[in-house]
């Protein structure tokens, strides 16, 4: 078991890895949400005036919003732990590092970044008057528990996988997007045809999107019951993720 | 004896061939199947090795001969494909260059990582940062992002975090070799004190001088086995006298048709030892050449004698005409000759005596047999044989009057 400071040096380690050589540093984490909220605000609700059944036109902004950070924080957290073990390998060939605090420390870096810029999106879109509930920031940020154990469990494997076969991070790239768009994250379930609407459950993150409009916005109403699958999933995933971790990670560093 | 610290058995290691993705592919899926390894090519094979708290043991072979790989395997960086190794105690090691320091970050950062890695709490490090700085010494670029240091500052600091850390058992690999004089001579010498305060040192160099400085023990790898362990005098000579053997160019193998020749040499023994060789001796021991030779025209023939070092390096050489000596006639057609060394002063390595048998007159050389000796011995002293001197001035310097 790694200590705990061996924990806060990698992770404080992987955030400063990716604003290196940036003059903001760490407030770009801040900057970036807000400039892209901004953006986005700009093209969805202007441009293509989109708007959701039910919900007044303003109100697309905030419902887009609750979903997409939380999916940033999942694909950027799959992502970049996906190739974390191969872009560390001349750490791995010299020193008797854990393995493990490799993906690990990069997935909690990509949910620090984004959660704070989570946090700065949500406190801007209550300020900007939205119909946004402060109230539902605690509960929504104990949504990320889960998440994160869900994504941790999906990096280990992606990442054990990645040292092999080094096509994964490519079709990572692309398979990404397709699950972003077969989640109702730009769209709300109901605007898809009835006979489709039950294959959603099938999209891990559905279940994320869903709840996080409900604990913020009240779109839609949380269900305890699916909580607990999503719980049940996600360690599922993550106790999978850990013995095929277990099982390849003796054979690393004869493949990278 | 002392308790053990690493001990191997049967330690193995091989690497999967994978020369295209493809083979990637089917290597994963035979380790997620059945957990064995695919085609491999095995750099290591069945090392038995202990190493006990207090020894110094230095790894010496050829590049290639699994020195790195069994570091690595002992370190914990590589898993063994056969057999196994346990480590009872810390490990300090500075494995190739760079011991893991990430480019981007300063010296001071990574001294910081380093020592987390090495399990050293934030206050332990606070305390001993200054005397790691200190120990590296380089100056104003302990700021400076280690993409910018030459290799050798890259060794100092890796050697600099590894020295506080005061690690049971120390594993370098080739570290010294990049380092400049002034900071080899600090390493070794804090690698003196470290063994004097009963620490571990296992060492990879291809210095045999450090070897010898610094080690007890040697082991010898060659192609992924272990050729020799023991004494590091023994091993580092047979070593050297490997490598002699191997750059002497190719002995001309044209003598066996010697028996039509004039003078043909018949038989040469060194202290009675003949083709069955090597003769083992300890400096400073008495070695005689006996040679019988056959003479096709019952005249008295010369004879001349010459040791080389294996590597083709003429040590002396000395014929009968020379010292006006005359070969002993024991029949019309055979002559026995002896020539005795008494007190060689050879230093310890390989050598070969080289006999030859000529015609009276000194000019014309017959035949060539060759004989081969070990001088064994524990001296640090260099070059070929040692010549009689006398240090002047003060006596006994270790000694307490």
């Amino acid at each position: 078991m790694p200590s705990g400071l061996l924990i806060y040096r990698f992770v404080g380690r992987e955030l400063r890895n990716r604003f290196a050589g940036s003059i903001w540093g760490g407030f770009w984490a801040l900057f970036q949400p807000l400039l892209q909220l901004a953006i986005m605000s700009f093209v969805f609700v202007r441009i293509f005036s989109a708007r959701v059944p039910g919900l007044e036109a303003g109100a697309y902004a905030p419902f887009l919003a609750v979903a997409l950070w939380p999916w940033t924080a999942f694909a950027d957290g799959v992502l970049r732990a996906t190739t974390s073990i191969q872009e560390n390998a001349a750490l791995i060939g010299k020193v008797a590092v854990p393995r493990e605090l490799l993906v690990l420390s990069s997935v909690a870096a990509s949910f620090l970044i984004h959660i704070a810029g989570f946090i700065a999106v949500v406190l801007v879109l209550a300020l900007m008057g939205t119909s946004i509930r402060l109230a539902g920031l605690l509960p929504a940020l104990l949504l990320y528990i889960p998440l994160v154990t869900l994504v941790a469990g999906i990096a280990l494997i992606c990442a054990s996988l990645q040292v092999f076969v080094r096509d994964l991070s490519q079709a990572l790239g692309q398979l990404l997007p397709l699950m972003l768009y077969c989640a109702p994250v730009f769209y709300d379930r109901m605007q898809v045809p009835a006979d489709y609407r039950s294959l959603f459950d099938f999209n891990p993150f559905t279940f994320y999107a869903e709840t996080f409009r409900a604990i913020l916005l009240g779109h839609g109403t949380f269900d305890g019951g699916r909580l607990l699958v999503a719980c049940g999933v996600a360690l599922g995933v993550l106790l999978l993720g850990h013995v095929l971790f277990r099982r390849l990670k003796p054979h690393f560093e004869d493949f990278l | 004896m002392s308790a053990l610290l690493v001990r191997a058995e049967g330690l193995g290691k091989s690497y999967p061939k994978v020369y295209r993705s493809r083979d990637r592919l089917r290597a994963l899926g035979r380790l997620l199947l059945n957990g064995s390894n695919p085609d491999s090519i095995s750099v290591l094979r069945g090392i038995d090795l202990d190493v006990h708290r207090g020894e110094s043991l230095g790894l010496i072979g050829e590049n290639g001969a699994g020195k790195s790989t069994l570091l690595k395997l002992i370190t914990g960086v590589l898993t063994p494909s056969a057999g196994r190794v346990t480590v009872n105690g810390e490990i300090g090691a500075l494995l190739e260059l760079g011991a893991g320091f990430h480019p981007e970050y300063t010296g001071r950062d990574n001294i910081a990582m380093s020592a987390a890695l090495h399990g050293l709490d934030a206050a332990a490090l606070r305390e001993r940062l200054p005397q790691i700085i200190e120990f590296a010494d380089i100056g104003q670029y302990i700021d400076e992002p280690v993409k910018h240091y030459s290799s050798g500052m890259i060794v100092r600091l890796g050697f600099a975090v590894v020295a506080a850390l005061k690690p049971d058992l120390l594993i370098t690999d080739e570290v010294l070799a990049v380092g400049d004089e002034s900071f080899q001579k600090k390493c070794v010498k804090w690698m003196q004190d470290y063994l004097d305060g009963g620490g571990t040192l296992l060492l990879v160099s291809h210095s045999m001088y450090h070897i010898q400085k610094l080690c007890r023990r040697a082991c010898w790898l060659r192609e992924g086995e272990i050729v020799m362990q023991g004494d590091v005098f023994d091993v580092t000579q047979a070593y050297l006298a490997y490598h002699e053997k191997k750059s002497a160019p190719a002995m001309s193998e044209a003598k066996s048709s010697a028996a039509g020749l004039e003078f043909s040499i018949e038989d040469v023994t060194l202290n009675g030892i003949g083709a069955e060789g090597p003769l083992m001796l300890q400096g400073g021991d008495a070695i005689r050449v006996s040679t019988r030779i056959h003479s096709r025209d019952a005249r008295t023939p010369g004879l001349a004698v010459g040791i080389v070092r294996v590597d083709g390096t003429p040590v002396y050489g000395v014929t009968t005409d020379m010292d006006g000596a005359i070969p002993l006639r024991v029949s019309d057609h055979e002559y026995a000759c002896e020539l005795e060394f008494e007190a060689l002063a050879l230093l310890p390595g390989s050598y070969t005596v080289r006999v030859h048998s000529m015609d009276p007159e000194g000019v014309r050389l017959f035949d060539t047999v060759e004989r081969s000796f070990v001088v064994r011995g524990t001296s640090r002293e260099s070059g070929l044989v040692r010549l009689p001197h006398r240090w002047k001035g003060g006596h006994g310097m270790g000694d307490s009057a």
